[in-house]
């Protein structure tokens, strides 16, 4: 058994975005905060029911909107990021398990609102460019072109003309 | 006749709005409540409240003529106040209200009538010599004859609704393989959002400016203007950031229009506040485009360089007085410009976004204006438009007040829902914008991201989320009885606890 480096009894936690950036947060509590190794100096107040950062003499306003277990999303000047909490161990086996994750190839297209589909532009084998429409979704009383993500080949429709969705419903599958 | 009491048949930050000057005005102020929303802020600020939140009909409450014109009756409002949107131009509305002799604050049945069928506009502008795009001459029938017509005048052609507005019913044909398909979602548009699927089509110029002008008028056949407003920034047709005046235009140029949408107001003996939108080309053409005839979202950037309050002349115009104000007296001073803070996720392609406002804070200051119709836990409901504040800021000079508007959005702060500020901070910070280059399809080419973001914001979040985490993770490991299990504790709290241990 490997012995712990004295460094490691220092807890940190590291805070990893869905793109895989991370960001080592050491002494979050105290004066002493280092972010990635360098010291950064950010205060945490509350203000009149705001949760307020006070960083570089800027104000920023911050809520946790969501959080489930070391999952979690934080709105930070009106803008929402996702972020999973690590410990130093776990992030080792987290990024262990990557190495044998499969490469997707397929590309989902989920309805980006709730609302009906009007027409698709597309058949199943169809092959497609990158943004190019393949549905039209009524939303809000408004005709959106629903765009293909990737170029590929159209593997699976889910939805018909008619049919009513909600949000984040699967509509399609674009094999590249 | 002087008005006494009103009731406005309208909703969130309009009936605010209206109710201010109303109330200022010495008037009785009446405001509609729905079940939708029976807590909505502005319910707490007229005099009296109707109820119509019994009983859910299966007209919308603020489209239902009958019942809104019964409620008056009943309360014995002078006058009804239609706000924009619902029943504001609807030419049936205002003739409802004429024969059970309650004042219609708006123009004439027979003005919103023409002006509201963009195919007689047209008509009527052609004939007073307005500048025209190119098109039909009225609607067009089908696919077959809008390519007749666009082979006579060039694509790229745009087909739009006849009844339409606010973007809804309008598509841009490139070439004429793609007309079928166009005309189908434009007429199919059309008929679910004005009931009438007639099209009519004109030239499409490519990156136009809209140019808009805020005129008033009189019952006597007096009218003056007040300026322009510059909403080319727009998204699918939908005006997110304003300004009066214009970058585009010089004093000439201002004249010339501004006479042009007189000329069209004369047309149709308009009386009350109007507002005739053109198109601008890149050599500076202008093209009459419609007039609306109704008070407008982005009123207010005109109220700022003019000093003049609009809702108070539509109602003094209603009554019957005349302009005390020729256009000489007009003075515009400073730069305006307003900012639509809708509840709308930037992130997720401008998708609505409900719930409940926790707690909303807004800027103060002598050139800030926040016009809203939202407070703390508030709700935003499906039933109504997404907008929940319009931001408008004042000052000498474009740049400073583009500087004031960056500053006082910072200090807006929501709790509970996503709003398209970083949008308008994004606008804002861009570089052709704070240039005064740009035009509609500014969004589409000019910006890669529709959200500002400073480079520490990620970092500054992750803090937050680590801080949150390492402050439960600690709780969990004191060996202390948690009595508050099961009860949410606020990390800030927290924190201040730890410390103190």
């Amino acid at each position: 058994m490997k012995l712990l480096k004295k460094k490691d009894k220092v807890p940190e936690y590291i805070a990893v975005t869905p793109a895989n950036k991370k960001y080592a947060v050491r002494n979050p509590f105290s004066e002493e905060l280092r972010i990635n190794g360098h010291k950064q100096d950010i205060k945490i107040f509350e203000d009149e029911g705001f949760t307020v950062i006070e960083f570089n003499n800027k104000k920023y306003v911050a809520e946790i909107i969501e959080k489930n277990q070391n999952k979690y999303t934080v709105l930070l000047n009106g803008l929402s990021y996702t972020f999973t909490i690590e410990s130093p161990i776990s992030y080792k086996r987290r990024k262990y398990l990557e190495k044998f994750k499969q490469v997707n190839k397929t590309e989902t297209i989920i309805a980006p609102m709730p609302g009906k589909v009007v027409e698709l532009l597309v058949e199943e084998n169809t092959k497609v460019k990158e943004g190019e429409p393949i549905l039209i979704l009524e939303a809000m009383k408004m005709q959106n072109e629903i765009i293909a993500v990737v170029a590929g080949k159209i593997k699976k429709i889910h939805v018909k003309p008619g049919d009513s969705v909600s949000k984040d419903e699967v509509l399609m599958e674009i094999e590249r | 006749m002087k008005i006494k009491s009103l009731l406005i048949a309208n909703r969130g930050e309009i009936a605010v709005r209206i109710t201010d000057t109303a109330k200022k005005m010495g008037l009785k102020v009446y405001g509609i409540k729905t079940a939708k929303e029976p807590n909505a802020l502005y319910l707490r600020q007229v005099d009296d409240v109707i109820d119509f939140s019994e009983s859910f009909d299966e007209i919308p409450e603020f489209l239902d003529v009958e019942r809104i014109l019964t409620a008056a009756k009943k309360c014995r409002a002078d006058a009804i106040h239609p706000g924009y949107g619902f029943l504001s131009e609807n030419p049936y509305f205002a003739k409802r209200c004429e024969e059970e002799k309650i004042i219609f604050i708006g123009p004439s049945a027979s003005a919103i009538y023409k002006m509201g069928n963009k195919t007689i506009a047209k008509q009527i502008a052609q004939k007073h010599n307005l500048p025209l795009l190119q098109g039909s001459q009225g609607n067009v029938k089908d696919p077959r004859e809008a390519i007749d017509i666009a082979d006579k005048i060039g694509y790229p052609v745009i087909l739009k609704a006849a009844a339409g507005g606010g973007g809804r019913g309008m598509r841009i044909v490139e070439k004429a393989s793609y007309m079928e398909k166009m005309f189908k979602m434009a007429a199919g548009e059309s008929e679910k959002a004005f009931n009438d699927a007639s099209l009519f089509i004109e030239k499409y110029v490519r990156n136009p400016r809209h140019v808009e002008f805020q005129i008033l008028g009189d019952r006597h056949g007096n009218y003056i203007h007040l300026g322009e407003r510059e909403c080319s920034v727009q998204r699918k047709h939908q005006k997110l950031i304003e300004e009066s005046p214009s970058p585009a235009l010089d004093a000439k140029l201002r004249e010339q229009m501004g006479i042009a949408a007189i000329k069209m107001a004369e047309a149709v003996d308009y009386f009350s506040a109007g507002t005739v939108e053109f198109l601008l080309d890149a050599d500076r053409n202008f093209f009459f485009m419609e007039m609306n005839t109704r008070i407008q979202v982005e009123h207010p950037v005109t109220e700022m360089v003019s000093g003049i309050d609009l809702i108070e002349w539509q109602i003094r115009i209603a009554e019957g007085q005349k302009l005390t104000m020729q256009q000489t007296d007009i003075k515009l001073l400073g730069w305006s410009i307003e900012c639509r803070i809708n509840a709308e996720d930037v992130q997720a392609g401008f998708s609505p976004n409900l719930g409940i406002i926790e707690k909303v804070s807004f800027p103060k200051g002598k050139n800030i204006r926040v016009d809203t119709g939202i407070t703390d836990y508030s709700v935003i409901t499906p039933y109504f438009d997404s907008m929940v504040a319009k931001l408008i800021v004042h000052a000498e000079t474009r740049e400073k007040a583009i500087a004031n508007a960056i500053m006082a959005l910072r200090k807006v702060w929501i709790r509970g829902i996503k709003t398209t500020i970083p949008f308008c901070l994004a606008v804002l910070h861009n570089k052709k914008f704070r240039k005064g280059d740009f035009n509609t399809s500014f969004i589409e080419k000019e910006m890669s991201k529709l959200y500002y973001q400073e480079e520490d914001d990620e970092m500054l979040a992750a803090y937050v989320a680590a801080f949150d985490f390492a402050a439960e993770l600690e709780t969990t490991k004191s060996s202390k009885p948690d009595f508050e299990r099961g009860k949410s504790i606020s990390p800030w709290v927290l924190n201040k606890r730890l410390k103190s241990i």
